[in-house]
């Protein structure tokens, strides 16, 4: 179990910078999530972290000591890769115990079945990689990367390769497991669902740089930046430029974001007509014509009252709203707020 | 919507799919023939031949009971649907065929052309001593020659192959491109055109009438097209599981024999075979890089005995094919499920 520290960690390529001046210290045994678009960067990271990738500058430091120049093989770090890169020439069993051949281990098959427990696979020891399935793959993955007790557990989009049901079992299990051995945790992930519900904090990145550092809630609730907002949350987030003949909201306000769910039907508002209703299951978004133009808007009910051309009255709260300067940085303390003349 | 007689459209289907079958076999038996029969002759001769002569006839009444044989083989396979009893019909037909021939030719058959193989003194015994003054080697000289020149070549392609497919395919260095397109430039030439400068190299470090010498020739020319095959098999072994089993605690190296090499056995096994092969069938360089009788191998001694000894005796020439071509012909049954996994790396990769 480590604390795990990045300062100023930077990797360029030939050709680009994967990795931009990100620096983040990670608790002993806290789950961090990093999220973002392909080609951000938080591969590259992660891969930093295992020691696959040299970084160009910047440290990594576990539990306060550089382990820049240490190779892969002796940091003792855990990866569960999204292809679970199982050894297909060796059994589930002897895969789990492939990290004990180069450690001096004395109840390594003890050591082994008590993973195989962890993980449920006691049953499939015998098989080979090939005969499983890819949520047991996953297990057997997960049971090898933690045989060795590692100092840092990583991650790389270990679901993405599941159904969705076995997607949502999957991830309460690692969380129980991560929770059971209380070891430091980094998932990367680009699905924000599986990035907020498993981690204790969520690092989003964008074009190798880190944007927000928060709790589910941060992020979702007072996004730092533009990409921040747009990236979290589906339906995604109305981002409109003011029309201030409607809208009264301080100078600097370049961007107003409004959460779909933040609109609501009331007797005063501004008027609203509906262009499309799309039914998904629990609740139903429409797409409606209002003067601060075309909205996303969730009606909580699994049965549309509203048909395309119907018309309606909306509003918000003002609290609600998210407000962005020209270079896409939120507004603190500040909201929009409609005027009267939206009403008519 | 009209009635559908779908009784009426599957006895049609079916109808299509026995003459497309029956077309199918028909072909592929006809252009075997030409394939199978030369082989099945030089069988056939090795067996039969007395001094001198061949008797076409036996092979007429081989092919008589042969030819029926496998027309019989080919209606049951279109016939009888399940797996058992084509096997029953095989193994039928099998036994007849076994029982026919040796009633039709079963007496003319006999061992006398293969005395060769124990008999050191072959040529002395059929020209008189004085003639070729022991220079004729014993066969099994020449076979362990000609095993020694395939396993060792075959041991180093294989091992430069591996090596430089795995680097080639796992490391960006400077000229790699060049590297693999100068591959691809050298298997355009055919390594015949180099026979002289060959000739001289190996002259020159004093190699010729040596065995290393067609060694180190065939290796060399095996190479590129083996450092090729290998680097496809490489391509084809995901980067993550090494990765992972270097974070799991190992050195490259071990992750490579642990992890990597388990996964291109069949490549291993395909190069192996073939390199062997190309080995054991050398004739141009083993008789370039000798001057004189210095060493024998398998196609000298069999070109010497068809050509220089007993221009007429085609029984003995016919048996000593028969067993230079059985390790190939073996060592290929056993292993060409390999041989057809072999992929071309691109050069991109």
């Amino acid at each position: 179990m480590a604390e795990v520290e990045l300062r100023n960690l930077r990797k360029d390529w030939d050709t680009a910078t994967a990795v931009d001046d990100v620096s983040i210290k990670i608790e002993n045994g806290e789950f961090l999530a990093i999220l973002g678009p392909s080609g951000c960067g938080k591969s590259t990271t992660l891969f930093m972290l295992a020691g696959v990738y040299l970084p160009t500058s910047g440290d990594i430091m576990f539990d306060g000591a550089r382990v820049n120049d240490v190779e892969a093989r002796l940091r003792n770090v855990g990866i569960v890769f999204q292809s679970y890169a199982l050894y297909p020439n060796m059994s589930v069993l002897q895969n789990i115990l492939f990290p004990t051949r180069f450690q001096k281990t004395d109840d390594a098959q003890a050591r082994a079945h008590e993973m195989a427990e962890l993980v449920q696979i006691t049953d499939l020891l015998g098989r080979r990689p090939s005969e499983l399935s890819g949520g047991q793959q996953q297990r057997v993955a997960l049971a090898r990367a933690l045989i060795k007790r590692p100092n840092l557990l990583l991650l790389d989009e270990p679901l993405s390769n599941l159904d969705a049901t076995l997607r949502l079992s999957m991830r309460a299990e690692i969380r129980r497991i991560t929770r059971e051995l209380g070891v430091t945790t980094i998932l990367v992930t680009h699905d924000q669902l599986e990035a907020t519900t498993m981690a204790d904090r969520v690092m989003c990145m964008n074009k190798g740089r880190i944007e927000q550092v928060g709790s589910a809630a941060d992020l979702y609730l007072r996004p730092d930046t533009l990409f921040v907002a747009g990236f979290i949350g589906s339906p995604p987030i109305n981002l409109i430029p003011p029309d201030r003949d409607v809208l009264s909201l301080p100078d600097r306000c370049h961007t107003l974001g409004l959460r779909p769910e933040a609109l609501r039907v009331s007797e005063v508002g501004m008027p609203a007509t509906v262009l499309s209703v799309e039914p998904m299951g629990r609740e139903a978004m429409m797409t409606v014509d209002t003067p601060l133009g075309d909205l996303r808007f969730i009606e909580a009910t699994a049965q549309p009252k509203y048909r395309p051309r119907d018309l309606l009255r909306l509003t918000f709260d003002n609290a609600d709203t998210i407000l962005f300067d020209a270079k896409g940085q939120r507004i603190p303390e500040a909201h929009a707020t409609l005027k009267e003349t939206a009403y008519a | 919507m009209a009635q559908i007689d779908w009784d009426q459209l599957a006895a049609q289907s079916r109808r299509h799919r026995l003459i497309k079958n029956s077309c199918l076999i028909l072909f592929l038996t006809l252009v075997s023939v030409p394939v199978i029969l030369p082989f099945f002759w030089v069988v056939v001769i090795s067996f039969s031949a007395r001094t001198g002569g061949v008797e076409s006839a036996i092979l007429w009444r081989a092919c008589a009971v042969l030819v029926p044989a496998v027309l019989a083989y080919g209606v049951a396979h279109l016939t009888l649907p399940r797996i058992a009893h084509r096997l029953l019909a095989g193994a039928g037909i099998l036994g007849l065929t076994a029982l026919g021939l040796w009633l039709s030719v079963g007496a003319e058959l006999h061992l006398n052309n293969y005395r060769f193989l124990i008999n050191a003194n072959l040529i002395e015994d059929i020209r008189g001593a004085g003639t070729v003054g022991g220079q004729f080697p014993w066969v099994w000289t020449a076979f362990g020659n000609s095993l020694l020149v395939a396993l060792c070549s075959t041991v180093m392609k294989v091992t430069v192959a591996t090596l430089a497919g795995y680097y080639i395919s796992r490391f960006q260095f400077r000229g790699r491109n060049g590297f693999l397109q100068g591959l691809l430039i050298i298997e355009v030439f055919h390594p015949w055109m180099l026979t002289i400068p060959i000739f001289l190299v190996i002259y020159w470090v004093g190699l010729l009438n040596t065995l290393a010498g067609p060694i180190l020739v065939l290796t060399a020319i095996g190479l590129p097209f083996f450092i090729f095959i290998m680097k496809g098999f490489f391509d084809a072994v995901p980067w993550d599981i090494e990765m992972s089993a270097m974070a799991d605690g190992a050195t490259r190296r071990q992750a490579f024999h642990m992890v990597v090499l388990p996964q291109v056995r069949p490549g291993l096994i395909a190069v192996g075979v073939l390199g062997f092969i190309t080995g054991w069938e050398e004739y141009v360089f083993v008789t370039a890089l000798r001057t004189g009788n210095s060493y024998w191998v398998m196609s000298t001694y069999l070109y010497y005995v068809a050509e220089d000894v007993m221009g007429v005796d085609y029984g003995l020439v016919a048996a000593v094919s028969v067993f230079y071509m059985l390790p190939s012909l073996v060592l290929y049954l056993a292993c060409q499920r390999y041989l057809t996994q072999m992929k071309l790396g691109g050069i991109k990769g």
